[in-house]
């Protein structure tokens, strides 16, 4: 035998007892399967017998009846046997059953309904995210230390540095330092050491990279006029830094997950998943607010070490005028006559300071990097 | 398959002894010695996706082991990792129990394990997670706990109250609501119980008399801080 139900009772175990259930024409035959005393079997007319749904799941038929012994529980799960049962009860269960599967129903309805609606809360954070995400990436950019900020930069920097042409000393290096420190001395409280390396290409570009490190290519000194133009260029950078924007960038280009991870404080994950995307690092493009962003504090910041801030937009007018050469730093770097426009209006609004020039000779500087003419067909 | 339970208390072993060709399951890295006749596999329970699911959703080891005794008879001692008593129960083909993801051990091989999702307010408050482990079949179920292992016996309609971190295993014919431990949030929570679980027989629910996670949380404070 068989058995494809579980009986509870006074005399049964209370994980009870395994009986077959067999339907007949006129009530249930349960017989139970016992190792100590015989097949015992009990006859009970439909009559007498209530249902209703029950188990964990709502997904059991619950049989009750009086029998001699006492009362009597059976759990049905078997489909066959359910189906048996529904066919072959007269009328006055039918509308038992009928309520017992209007329960059980209603338990699934219910349940789909609570997933559905925590799949479409899922999804609208999802998309909530994809679209909408500033606030979000900023609250998990802010619990990512900066430690790591500075390792994931440092390995990526490293692994760039390795195969560029470095500049170690020379009024070149000497300027940038010069700038870098004037600057970096009016923000005492950052938590960046930054480190700025030239690397001799002719590439009018410069980067940053999150942590504090920056590259600026002889190729932009060359184009610059004044070593202003580069000051603003460099300052620009240094607050993609300060305001976390690579960081930003790579919170939200790795989406949703990230943020949950950072947010509900899953942190290990992470580390992986950004020393995997370090390489990436270099192929991030700060968006149109960051770039705004890092223009205004850069111009600020400029004005705070009296440097003169209007070399910054004179050089991002004369890079946007001048469509010709090599000129990555606006692929990444959009020009338009309203950005410019912006920070003229901003560079109105500021107090005026008297700035401070370089002790360093531009001229110079450019000379020891090479010729001044750099024409690329 | 037969087994016995060794040293019974708090640090307890199973001894499962099996016939020539027989094989069981057990919790991956339970296996603490063995008669040379038995083998040792790896076996992915459920196939890879089952595995799969088993591995991120309940937490639970990605492979099965399978002991088989393949060339004779042999026995073989199991034990679980955390300190706790052990229980066997014999399922007979109708009763199923719903585990919680640490509290498997062991079973024949003809028991059939499946991860269940939870309903939300049960997975999300009931302490066990959105998945737990519905086994069901014939044969030698083996389970661990942490601490001593009761079982509450629930008549039909017969109501308990126990704390979500305690539970081990309950029946399937057993049902369940998440409730506060007392009528107000705060006092919920200062009273050190949170949510409760109110049981609902008739079927069997097994509770251990440690909560893990409290423990974990003792614990902490005694473990020196790097740096």
């Amino acid at each position: 035998m068989i058995p494809n139900a579980l009986c509870f009772g006074d005399e049964f175990p209370a994980a009870g007892a395994p009986c077959l259930v067999q339907v007949e024409e006129h009530g249930l035959t349960v017989n139970f399967a016992s190792d100590t005393t015989d097949d015992q079997s009990e006859s009970v007319p439909f009559s007498s017998l209530t249902v209703s749904a029950g188990g964990l799941d709502h997904d059991q038929l619950v049989v009750k009846w009086a029998g001699q012994k006492g009362e009597r529980t059976l759990y049905l799960k078997n489909p066959d046997v359910i189906r048996a049962f529904r066919q072959a009860a007269p009328d006055q269960l039918s509308h038992s059953f009928e309520q017992a599967a209007e329960r059980v129903r209603q338990v699934r309805h219910r349940s789909r309904l609570v997933w559905g609606l925590v799949g479409g809360v899922f999804l609208a954070t999802v998309l909530g995210l994809w679209f909408q995400s500033d606030l979000l990436v900023e609250i998990a950019v802010s619990r990512i230390p900066v430690e790591w900020e500075q390792k994931l930069g440092e390995s990526a920097y490293r692994d760039f540095l390795s195969h560029q042409e470095v500049m170690k000393e020379g009024p070149a290096v000497a300027a940038l330092g010069e700038m870098t420190q004037r600057m970096t001395a009016q923000i005492p409280d950052s938590p960046y050491k930054f480190e700025v390396t030239v690397v001799k290409s002719d590439v009018v570009n410069a980067f940053a990279l999150p942590g504090g490190y920056v590259v600026v290519f002889t190729g932009l000194m060359k184009k610059a006029e004044s070593g202003e133009e580069v000051a603003g260029v460099l300052s620009h950078e240094l607050n993609h830094v300060l305001q976390r924007h690579g960081l930003e960038r790579i919170v939200k280009s790795l989406g949703i997950m990230t943020v949950a991870a950072i947010v509900f404080g899953n942190q290990q994950g992470l580390v992986g998943m950004m020393k995997q995307l370090g390489v990436e690092l270099f192929t991030l493009k700060f968006g149109r607010e960051q770039e705004t962003e890092a223009d205004l504090t850069g111009l600020q910041l400029l004005q705070r070490a009296k440097i003169d801030p209007s070399g910054m937009i004179t050089f991002f007018e004369r890079l946007s005028e001048k469509d010709e050469g090599r000129m990555e730093w606006l692929s990444t770097h959009p020009m338009s006559a309203a950005r410019a426009d912006r920070l003229k209006a901003e560079l109105a609004a500021l107090p005026k300071k008297s700035p401070e020039p370089f002790t360093f000779d531009w001229k110079q500087v450019q000379a020891s990097i090479g010729s001044q003419t750099v024409v690329v067909p | 398959m037969k087994s016995e339970i060794l040293y019974p208390g708090a640090f307890p072993m199973v001894r499962v002894d099996l016939a020539a060709g027989e094989n069981i399951k057990a919790e991956s890295g339970a296996m603490v010695a063995c008669s040379p006749t038995i083998d040792i596999e790896s076996k992915m329970e459920g196939g890879f996706l089952g595995a799969l699911s088993r591995k991120f959703l309940t937490g639970e080891k990605f492979f099965f082991q399978t002991l088989r005794a393949s060339r004779g008879p042999g026995e073989a001692l199991l034990a679980p990792t955390v300190p706790g008593e052990i229980v066997i129960l014999e399922l007979d083909g109708v009763n199923e129990y719903m585990v919680q993801k640490d509290g498997f051990l062991a079973g024949a091989d003809t028991i059939v394990i499946e991860s269940k999702m939870q309903g939300l307010s049960r997975g999300l408050l009931g302490g066990e997670g959105f998945f737990i482990l519905k086994i069901s079949g014939k044969g030698t179920l083996v389970l661990n706990s942490f601490g001593a292992i009761h079982k509450i016996e629930l008549k039909p309609d017969q109501e308990y109250i126990v704390d979500n971190s305690h539970l081990v295993a309950w029946s399937s014919t057993t049902s369940y609501n998440i409730e506060k431990a007392t009528s107000g949030w705060v006092a919920s929570f200062t009273s050190g119980e949170g949510f409760v679980c109110r049981f609902r027989g008739p079927g069997l629910v097994y509770i251990q008399s440690r909560n893990p996670g409290s423990f974990g949380a003792w614990i902490r404070q005694f473990i020196p801080v790097s740096e």
